[in-house]
Protein backbone atom coordinates (compact mmCIF):
# COMPACT_ATOMS: atom_id res chain seq x y z
CA UNK A 1 0.00 0.00 0.00
CA UNK A 2 1.15 3.36 -1.41
CA UNK A 3 1.60 6.05 2.23
CA UNK A 4 -1.66 8.12 2.33
CA UNK A 5 -1.30 10.67 4.76
CA UNK A 6 -4.58 10.97 7.09
CA UNK A 7 -4.69 14.46 6.41
CA UNK A 8 -4.45 14.24 2.45
CA UNK A 9 -7.09 12.93 -0.02
CA UNK A 10 -10.12 11.74 0.94
CA UNK A 11 -8.99 12.78 4.68
CA UNK A 12 -8.97 16.70 3.41
CA UNK A 13 -12.59 16.08 2.74
CA UNK A 14 -13.21 14.06 6.10
CA UNK A 15 -11.26 17.10 8.08
CA UNK A 16 -14.25 19.80 6.70
CA UNK A 17 -16.72 17.75 7.57
CA UNK A 18 -15.58 17.50 11.22
CA UNK A 19 -14.71 21.38 11.09
CA UNK A 20 -18.69 21.90 10.16
CA UNK A 21 -19.71 20.11 13.19
CA UNK A 22 -17.08 21.28 15.46
CA UNK A 23 -17.92 25.13 14.50
CA UNK A 24 -21.74 24.34 14.67
CA UNK A 25 -21.32 22.36 18.05
CA UNK A 26 -19.21 24.76 19.63
CA UNK A 27 -21.53 27.74 18.57
CA UNK A 28 -24.40 26.18 19.63
CA UNK A 29 -23.23 24.98 22.85
CA UNK A 30 -21.70 28.74 23.45
CA UNK A 31 -24.86 30.17 22.79
CA UNK A 32 -26.73 27.67 25.25
CA UNK A 33 -24.18 27.87 27.87
CA UNK A 34 -24.14 32.22 27.91
CA UNK A 35 -28.09 32.56 27.92
CA UNK A 36 -29.85 29.56 29.34
CA UNK A 37 -27.61 27.58 30.91
CA UNK A 38 -30.10 26.94 34.04
CA UNK A 39 -32.76 25.77 31.89
CA UNK A 40 -30.99 22.32 31.28
CA UNK A 41 -27.43 21.77 32.81
CA UNK A 42 -26.83 17.89 32.24
CA UNK A 43 -28.02 18.39 28.67
CA UNK A 44 -25.84 21.40 28.17
CA UNK A 45 -22.97 20.37 29.39
CA UNK A 46 -23.06 17.31 27.46
CA UNK A 47 -23.18 19.35 24.45
CA UNK A 48 -20.24 20.85 25.58
CA UNK A 49 -18.69 18.01 25.72
CA UNK A 50 -19.42 16.79 22.06
CA UNK A 51 -18.72 20.01 20.75
CA UNK A 52 -15.03 19.89 22.33
CA UNK A 53 -14.70 15.78 21.04
CA UNK A 54 -15.49 17.51 17.68
CA UNK A 55 -12.74 20.05 18.10
CA UNK A 56 -10.15 17.52 19.65
CA UNK A 57 -10.96 15.08 16.40
CA UNK A 58 -10.84 18.01 13.57
CA UNK A 59 -7.41 19.54 14.82
CA UNK A 60 -5.69 15.77 15.85
CA UNK A 61 -6.77 14.61 11.84
CA UNK A 62 -5.96 17.88 10.19
CA UNK A 63 -2.47 17.49 12.01
CA UNK A 64 -2.25 13.96 11.02
CA UNK A 65 0.82 13.25 12.81
CA UNK A 66 1.61 10.06 14.91
CA UNK A 67 0.67 11.53 18.12
CA UNK A 68 -2.38 13.24 16.66
CA UNK A 69 -3.34 10.08 15.12
CA UNK A 70 -3.77 8.61 18.51
CA UNK A 71 -5.44 11.87 20.13
CA UNK A 72 -7.80 11.36 16.69
CA UNK A 73 -8.50 7.39 17.55
CA UNK A 74 -9.38 8.45 20.66
CA UNK A 75 -11.55 11.24 20.36
CA UNK A 76 -13.49 9.37 17.90
CA UNK A 77 -14.02 6.43 19.38
CA UNK A 78 -15.33 8.42 22.24
CA UNK A 79 -17.54 10.29 19.32
CA UNK A 80 -18.83 6.82 18.44
CA UNK A 81 -20.21 5.85 22.05
CA UNK A 82 -21.50 8.97 22.80
CA UNK A 83 -23.53 8.95 19.60
CA UNK A 84 -24.60 4.84 20.21
CA UNK A 85 -25.09 5.80 23.89
CA UNK A 86 -27.12 9.26 23.11
CA UNK A 87 -28.97 7.76 20.38
CA UNK A 88 -30.36 4.10 21.96
CA UNK A 89 -31.26 6.27 25.12
CA UNK A 90 -33.15 9.19 23.07
CA UNK A 91 -34.90 6.26 21.83
CA UNK A 92 -35.43 4.19 25.07
CA UNK A 93 -36.29 6.93 27.25
CA UNK A 94 -37.17 10.08 24.83
CA UNK A 95 -38.64 11.53 27.90
CA UNK A 96 -34.82 12.12 29.12
CA UNK A 97 -34.31 14.01 25.78
CA UNK A 98 -36.81 16.95 25.65
CA UNK A 99 -34.54 19.20 23.28
CA UNK A 100 -33.10 17.30 20.42
CA UNK A 101 -29.20 17.06 20.58
CA UNK A 102 -26.60 16.52 17.67
CA UNK A 103 -26.77 12.93 18.70
CA UNK A 104 -30.29 11.88 19.61
CA UNK A 105 -31.90 9.39 17.31
CA UNK A 106 -28.38 8.38 15.94
CA UNK A 107 -28.71 11.88 14.23
CA UNK A 108 -31.36 11.70 12.25
CA UNK A 109 -32.29 15.02 12.17
CA UNK A 110 -28.60 15.74 9.91
CA UNK A 111 -29.29 13.25 7.94
CA UNK A 112 -27.13 10.45 10.01
CA UNK A 113 -24.03 12.15 9.43
CA UNK A 114 -23.26 12.05 13.25
CA UNK A 115 -23.15 8.40 13.30
CA UNK A 116 -21.33 7.93 9.97
CA UNK A 117 -18.38 10.37 10.65
CA UNK A 118 -17.03 8.47 13.47
CA UNK A 119 -17.61 5.30 11.87
CA UNK A 120 -15.61 6.97 7.98
CA UNK A 121 -13.18 8.65 10.79
CA UNK A 122 -11.98 5.10 12.28
CA UNK A 123 -12.01 3.77 8.52
CA UNK A 124 -9.71 6.01 7.38
CA UNK A 125 -7.31 6.06 10.61
CA UNK A 126 -7.22 2.44 9.73
CA UNK A 127 -6.54 2.84 6.01
CA UNK A 128 -3.80 5.53 6.58
CA UNK A 129 -2.02 3.67 9.22
CA UNK A 130 1.69 3.64 8.87
CA UNK A 131 3.03 0.73 7.59
CA UNK A 132 5.97 -0.65 9.79
CA UNK A 133 9.52 -0.50 7.48
CA UNK A 134 11.05 -3.85 7.66
CA UNK B 1 -34.74 38.84 6.44
CA UNK B 2 -36.15 37.77 3.07
CA UNK B 3 -35.60 39.23 -0.62
CA UNK B 4 -33.62 39.41 -3.26
CA UNK B 5 -30.42 39.80 -1.85
CA UNK B 6 -31.08 36.89 0.58
CA UNK B 7 -32.10 34.64 -2.51
CA UNK B 8 -28.76 35.46 -4.24
CA UNK B 9 -26.88 34.49 -0.92
CA UNK B 10 -28.45 31.22 -1.03
CA UNK B 11 -28.97 30.56 -4.76
CA UNK B 12 -25.37 31.90 -5.44
CA UNK B 13 -23.35 29.32 -3.93
CA UNK B 14 -25.76 26.28 -4.76
CA UNK B 15 -25.40 27.21 -8.42
CA UNK B 16 -21.60 27.03 -8.18
CA UNK B 17 -21.76 23.85 -5.77
CA UNK B 18 -22.54 22.56 -9.27
CA UNK B 19 -18.81 22.83 -10.83
CA UNK B 20 -16.89 21.25 -8.00
CA UNK B 21 -19.73 18.52 -7.83
CA UNK B 22 -18.85 18.12 -11.74
CA UNK B 23 -14.78 18.32 -11.36
CA UNK B 24 -15.35 15.90 -8.23
CA UNK B 25 -16.96 13.41 -11.32
CA UNK B 26 -14.56 13.48 -13.61
CA UNK B 27 -11.68 13.28 -11.05
CA UNK B 28 -9.38 17.02 -11.05
CA UNK B 29 -9.16 19.71 -8.44
CA UNK B 30 -10.31 23.01 -9.21
CA UNK B 31 -8.96 25.46 -11.89
CA UNK B 32 -8.53 29.32 -12.24
CA UNK B 33 -11.70 30.15 -13.39
CA UNK B 34 -13.56 28.23 -9.99
CA UNK B 35 -11.51 30.36 -7.90
CA UNK B 36 -12.85 33.61 -9.52
CA UNK B 37 -15.91 32.27 -9.31
CA UNK B 38 -15.76 31.50 -5.62
CA UNK B 39 -14.10 35.11 -5.33
CA UNK B 40 -17.88 36.66 -6.18
CA UNK B 41 -19.50 34.23 -4.42
CA UNK B 42 -17.87 35.12 -1.39
CA UNK B 43 -18.60 39.24 -2.10
CA UNK B 44 -22.07 38.24 -2.37
CA UNK B 45 -21.62 36.88 1.04
CA UNK B 46 -20.09 39.92 2.25
CA UNK B 47 -22.89 42.00 0.71
CA UNK B 48 -25.39 40.05 2.50
CA UNK B 49 -23.66 40.21 6.21
CA UNK B 50 -23.66 44.08 6.11
CA UNK B 51 -27.21 43.94 5.28
CA UNK B 52 -28.26 41.62 7.99
CA UNK B 53 -25.84 42.87 10.79
CA UNK B 54 -27.24 46.37 9.88
CA UNK B 55 -30.71 45.12 10.06
CA UNK B 56 -30.21 43.49 12.91
CA UNK B 57 -28.91 46.57 15.19
CA UNK B 58 -32.02 48.44 13.71
CA UNK B 59 -34.33 45.99 14.47
CA UNK B 60 -36.20 46.72 17.46
CA UNK B 61 -38.38 43.35 18.48
CA UNK B 62 -36.58 41.29 20.35
CA UNK B 63 -35.03 38.02 18.69
CA UNK B 64 -31.78 35.87 19.13
CA UNK B 65 -29.35 38.40 17.92
CA UNK B 66 -26.02 36.35 19.29
CA UNK B 67 -26.90 33.25 17.15
CA UNK B 68 -28.13 35.04 14.47
CA UNK B 69 -24.58 37.38 14.19
CA UNK B 70 -22.82 33.99 14.94
CA UNK B 71 -24.16 32.52 11.60
CA UNK B 72 -24.07 36.08 9.66
CA UNK B 73 -20.75 36.11 10.92
CA UNK B 74 -19.45 32.28 10.44
CA UNK B 75 -20.86 32.00 7.02
CA UNK B 76 -18.04 34.31 5.89
CA UNK B 77 -15.42 32.50 7.01
CA UNK B 78 -16.41 29.00 5.17
CA UNK B 79 -15.09 29.82 1.91
CA UNK B 80 -12.09 31.22 2.33
CA UNK B 81 -11.22 28.26 5.41
CA UNK B 82 -12.08 26.45 2.46
CA UNK B 83 -9.31 27.48 0.14
CA UNK B 84 -6.97 27.95 2.84
CA UNK B 85 -7.30 24.07 3.70
CA UNK B 86 -6.84 22.91 0.08
CA UNK B 87 -4.16 25.54 -0.85
CA UNK B 88 -1.73 22.41 -1.21
CA UNK B 89 -4.21 20.22 -2.69
CA UNK B 90 -3.97 18.55 -5.95
CA UNK B 91 -6.36 15.96 -6.44
CA UNK B 92 -9.91 15.36 -6.61
CA UNK B 93 -10.43 16.12 -3.08
CA UNK B 94 -10.08 19.97 -3.26
CA UNK B 95 -13.25 20.19 -5.47
CA UNK B 96 -14.94 17.67 -3.15
CA UNK B 97 -14.33 20.34 -0.02
CA UNK B 98 -15.55 23.42 -2.33
CA UNK B 99 -18.39 21.16 -2.79
CA UNK B 100 -19.38 20.87 1.00
CA UNK B 101 -17.91 24.32 1.61
CA UNK B 102 -20.58 25.52 -1.30
CA UNK B 103 -23.76 23.62 0.20
CA UNK B 104 -22.96 24.34 4.03
CA UNK B 105 -23.17 28.40 3.01
CA UNK B 106 -26.74 28.45 2.23
CA UNK B 107 -27.69 26.18 4.98
CA UNK B 108 -26.07 28.95 6.79
CA UNK B 109 -27.78 32.01 5.67
CA UNK B 110 -31.41 29.37 5.40
CA UNK B 111 -30.66 28.70 9.26
CA UNK B 112 -29.64 32.82 9.88
CA UNK B 113 -32.94 33.12 8.10
CA UNK B 114 -34.90 30.96 10.91
CA UNK B 115 -33.38 32.51 13.77
CA UNK B 116 -34.58 35.51 12.36
CA UNK B 117 -38.32 34.84 12.17
CA UNK B 118 -37.61 33.07 15.63
CA UNK B 119 -37.90 29.25 14.87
Amino acid sequence: MSETRVNRGFGRVLVVVYAVFALAATARSFVQILTRFDEAPVAYTLSAAAALIYVVATVALARGDKTSRRVATTAIAIELAGVLIVGTASLVAPSAFPSASVWSTFGSGYLFIPLALPILGLWWLHRTRPVPED
Amino acid sequence: MTGPLATLAIVAPLVLALWPLVLLVINRPPGRSLWVALGVVEVIQVVFAVWALVSMVTRTTDFARLEFALYVLGLLAILPAAGWWIRAEKSRAASAVLLVALLVVPFMVVRAQQVWSGV
